[in-house]
């Protein structure tokens, strides 16, 4: 995986992931509305379909997430990679080894690759704190730290919220001190893996 | 005036808890605490501090997302009894998001603050 270009989506997996349940309850009313008008099995092909898609996007996309980082997790345990930070974002994962000036990267939306790369390929790091309004509406509802590797921008949210919080606020500040502290160690391990 | 004294005694951390007074701040100094954000575990066992506790100059001087503690001793002039706090924080930039207060009455951290 060393070479390979950081790609943050695999467009097969989101696609299936959206369209192959749509697919299926299609299929299942389809069926039904030929062979079954009436009747359990009508029933069962309409809604047995739709309540499997429903916790299929609910559920399996965080299901196979979790499963693939705690399997990249023991992968990097057994080939000797120094996990000295961990960060487990929503959406992605970032591990660091600073020592050997490496990061490990899984993505939500390409679960099943994971990229192990000198975490010299990074160009650029910074912290977006988010902040927006003016006066007393100033605040933020996102905190997140951010890093190009192979120009591709990677955004990992710190806090993420459904309503704007000052910039005091507890909740922003631990955001800022988590991104300022992950900027800190890529940059570090970032030197370390240029030398 | 007694009770009245007490009440209000609830909200200085620096009055002297038998007799209400204000204390006198004889010293301070900051800590570093071995604790990353997001992992702050609150302890109240003096020994957890003196085992884990780093002198630090500034908060410059302490890692980025590492908490800080700033201990303040107080000694009352009017019945001699002392007071330790501990103001658990985490700098952030220029601000400092507070976490905890601990405190210590019975001289639990004086070896350790006299190093």
């Amino acid at each position: 995986m060393k070479n390979e270009k950081v790609k943050k989506i695999n467009l097969i997996y989101l696609l299936s992931y959206i369209f192959v349940p749509i697919i299926i309850i299609a299929l299942g009313i389809w069926l039904s509305s030929e062979f079954f008008p009436k009747g359990n099995m009508a029933v069962i092909l309409c809604m047995a379909p739709s309540i499997i898609s429903f916790i299929w996007w609910v559920f399996g996309g965080n299901f196979i997430y979790k499963h693939n980082q705690k399997k990249l997790e023991k992968q990097l345990n057994e080939n000797g990679f120094e996990r000295n930070h961990t960060f487990y974002g929503r959406s992605n994962m970032v591990i660091v080894d600073v020592v050997n000036g490496k990061i490990a990267l899984l993505f939500f939306w390409n679960p099943f690759q994971n990229f192990i790369i000198p975490a010299s390929r990074i160009n650029r790091t910074w912290v977006d704190d988010g902040r927006g309004g003016a006066g007393f509406l100033e605040g933020s509802s996102r905190v997140s730290f951010l890093f190009n590797v192979d120009n591709v921008k990677v955004r990992v949210n710190t806090f993420t919220s459904n309503r704007r919080w000052r910039m005091d606020s507890d909740y922003i500040l631990t955001g800022i001190s988590k991104a300022d502290m992950m900027v800190k160690v890529l940059e570090d391990a970032r030197t370390r893996g240029a030398k | 005036m007694g009770i009245f004294r007490k009440m209000i005694s609830i909200f200085h951390d620096d009055w002297c808890r038998k007799c209400q007074y204000q204390m006198d701040e004889t010293w301070r100094q900051l800590y570093m605490l071995p604790m990353r954000v997001g992992h702050y575990i609150e302890h109240n066992d003096a020994n957890y501090y003196i085992n884990n506790l780093y002198k630090v100059n500034c908060k410059a001087d302490i890692p980025i997302g590492t908490y800080a503690c700033g201990i303040i001793k107080y000694r009352c002039s009017r019945c001699g009894s002392e007071l330790v706090k501990l103001s658990i924080f985490l700098p952030v930039r220029d601000q400092e998001k507070y976490e905890d207060t601990v405190y210590f009455n019975n001289g639990e951290l004086d070896n350790f603050l006299r190093k």
